[in-house]
């Protein structure tokens, strides 16, 4: 298992890969970090870190699908799924390891992200436990994207449609809590409810504010479970149907 | 030892491999041979332990592939139609790669990564990524992996597709020396290749085996296929009657004349070649008719080849017969409709 993942590191690693995404995501926070200070009140010159999380969210979920596209695409377009399924590791370890390198490229980018908060601790003062909390959500919110992206990926040969697919599922996770909240769905309570108990975002507020609650955590790992147990089987059956 | 038995494989309704049954002895190297897509890959997918098959077994040294995976797979090294190669990668780094998926102990990677280079003569392009190599050297590189880590158990699916004559030449010594420690499966669509290299082979067309046997016995089954060709200058009706009282002589296939009194003709034989070949030689002598040119035709292993496998299925029930009945009148079917149009 470990083999996989550091081969995983390496593909991400030793290709730009790994230093462009993360480019592009301080691009964005610092996009978003420069029009909270524009618009920020004059009368209390302060702004909130975890807003700025808040909003950047909105453009990191079309970072996933590109990081997540190749990971089982490209495996099969090159042909080397055969040689990590005729080696002695199984599926379930494949895919864990996957998971892991793309975890780890995540934990990098948000490695990067923390130049912020640091150079604004440097000049002023940061809230810290809510950072931190903030922290904590993001990468929840992460992973259970990346376990996501890694299932779409293993459903097609394609990077290119594995990355577009992806950004659906990751626009349905974002707005499934809106879709709930409009009047059509307001008529039905009970799908309104379930809708609700899968909207990611409203947990996101809490880790916003400075809260970690157990039942989010567990929502955000159930979520990855789900996704990378899916992912397993999905390789599973393709294997079973392939023809 | 290896043993396969009534391995099948449907995609879907469609059957790629019809109950399959054959055995690889330890230093055996066995031949898999049929035409595109006979079924060779699907059987080696399953073999190995990638496509899980819809009945019958694989067992692995004692092992059953699809109950103990992972430890019939330590003993395996497998090369896939197309090498198995990361292209960003290069050559040492994916070796070493392989080498830890495979398990190799951390202690003894550098120096099996080296042999292997060394075998598959890689070593110069170690730090080349894969994606610069030639479809030759990717296939090298992807043979190496398969031999990292020394498994007892080798499946090579045409091996030497891509190469050039020189580097199929040294593929196939290669092969040859792995006899000494492994039991290897190789397949291949060109008879002439596993003869050079096999003990024996499994001939296989649209998922049904056709033959298993030695080289040598395929060859002898075909005995009767043997012809002797000449060319004779004299005329024809005498050139015919003495040739055909000759012993042995079973029939003159082909007489056609190739200039004013001289004569082409094939013979078919019956029995030992060379002893009927002198005594056609000095009957058409004594009768003064001369001999411009005379050779035996060797049975050809392509003939034999391609004869194995336009051999009908054996069908083992009934059902089956009643199969190929219809497909017979849908055939026929389709071939009316077509001339109506």
């Amino acid at each position: 298992m470990f083999s996989i993942y550091k081969k995983e590191l390496q593909s991400f690693f030793y290709t730009p890969f790994a230093y462009i995404i993360t480019a592009l995501f301080m691009l964005l926070f610092t996009y978003v970090l420069n029009t909270s200070i524009a618009n920020m009140d004059s009368s209390m010159l302060q702004f909130s870190f975890t807003e700025i999380f808040y909003n950047v969210i909105l453009f990191f979920i079309f970072l996933i699908p590109i990081m997540t596209m190749r990971t089982f695409s490209d495996e099969r377009k090159f042909g080397t799924e055969v040689l990590l399924m005729t080696s002695p590791a199984n599926v379930f370890k494949i895919v864990i390891a996957k998971f892991l390198g793309n975890v780890t490229v995540f934990a990098f980018m948000l490695v990067g992200s923390s130049l912020f908060p640091i150079v604004t601790a440097m000049n002023g003062a940061v809230v810290q436990s809510q950072l931190v909390c903030a922290y904590v959500g993001f990468f929840c919110w992460g992973i259970m994207c990346i376990a996501l992206g890694m299932l779409i990926s293993s459903f097609t040969e394609n990077s290119i449609i594995a990355a577009i697919l992806g950004e659906v599922a990751m626009l349905a996770v974002l707005f499934v809590d809106d879709f709930s909240r409009t009047a059509f769905v307001s008529q039905y309570p009970a799908l309104q409810s379930v809708l609700d108990s899968f909207a990611a975002q409203t947990k996101f507020v809490y880790f916003a504010q400075g809260v970690i609650r157990l039942s989010d955590i567990i929502f955000f790992v159930s979520a990855v479970v789900l996704f990378l147990g899916w992912t397993i089987i999905s390789i599973e059956k393709r294997r079973w149907n392939r023809g | 030892m290896i043993t396969i038995e009534n391995l099948t494989k449907f995609y879907g309704k469609n059957r790629a491999v019809n109950n399959i049954s054959f055995t690889i002895n330890d230093n055996e190297i066995l031949g898999f041979l049929g035409p595109n897509g006979a079924g060779k890959s699907t059987t080696m997918n399953m073999i190995a332990g990638y496509l899980p098959m819809s009945a019958g077994t694989v067992t692995i040294f004692g092992t059953d592939i699809s109950k103990e995976p992972t430890k019939a797979k330590q003993n395996i090294g497998y090369l896939p139609e197309i090498p198995p190669v990361y292209p960003d990668m290069k050559v040492k780094e994916y070796l070493s790669f392989c080498a830890g998926l495979k398990k190799v102990p951390r202690s003894q990677r550098a120096s099996e990564i080296e042999r292997v280079m060394e075998l598959l003569k890689i070593t110069d392009m170690k730090s080349r990524l894969i994606k610069n190599l030639s479809k030759g050297y990717k296939q090298r590189v992807g043979f190496a992996q398969a031999l990292l880590g020394n498994p007892k158990f080798l499946i090579l699916d045409e091996p030497t597709v891509g190469l050039d004559p020189n580097q199929v030449a040294e593929v196939r010594q290669i092969i040859k020396d792995l006899k000494k420690e492994h039991s290897v499966i190789f397949s291949s669509h060109i008879l002439s290749e596993v003869s050079a290299v096999c003990d024996r082979v499994v001939i296989i067309n649209k998922g049904d085996i056709k033959a298993i046997d030695t080289i040598e016995n395929l060859e002898s089954t075909f005995k009767d296929n043997l012809f002797l060709n000449a060319r004779v200058a004299g005329r024809q009706e005498q050139i015919v009657s003495v040739t055909r009282a000759v012993p042995g002589v079973k029939s003159i296939a082909e007489i056609n004349p190739v200039s004013d009194g001289v004569y082409e003709m094939r013979i078919a034989l019956e029995g030992n070649a060379d002893e009927i070949r002198t005594a056609v030689m000095s009957a058409l002598l004594a009768n003064n008719i001369q001999i411009l040119e005379i050779f035996t035709e060797k049975p050809n292993l392509e003939n034999i080849f391609i004869e194995l496998i336009n051999q009908p299925a054996k069908r083992s029930s009934l059902q089956d017969i009643v199969d190929e009945l219809k497909d017979d009148a849908d055939s026929s079917d389709d071939a009316a409709d077509k001339e109506e149009a």
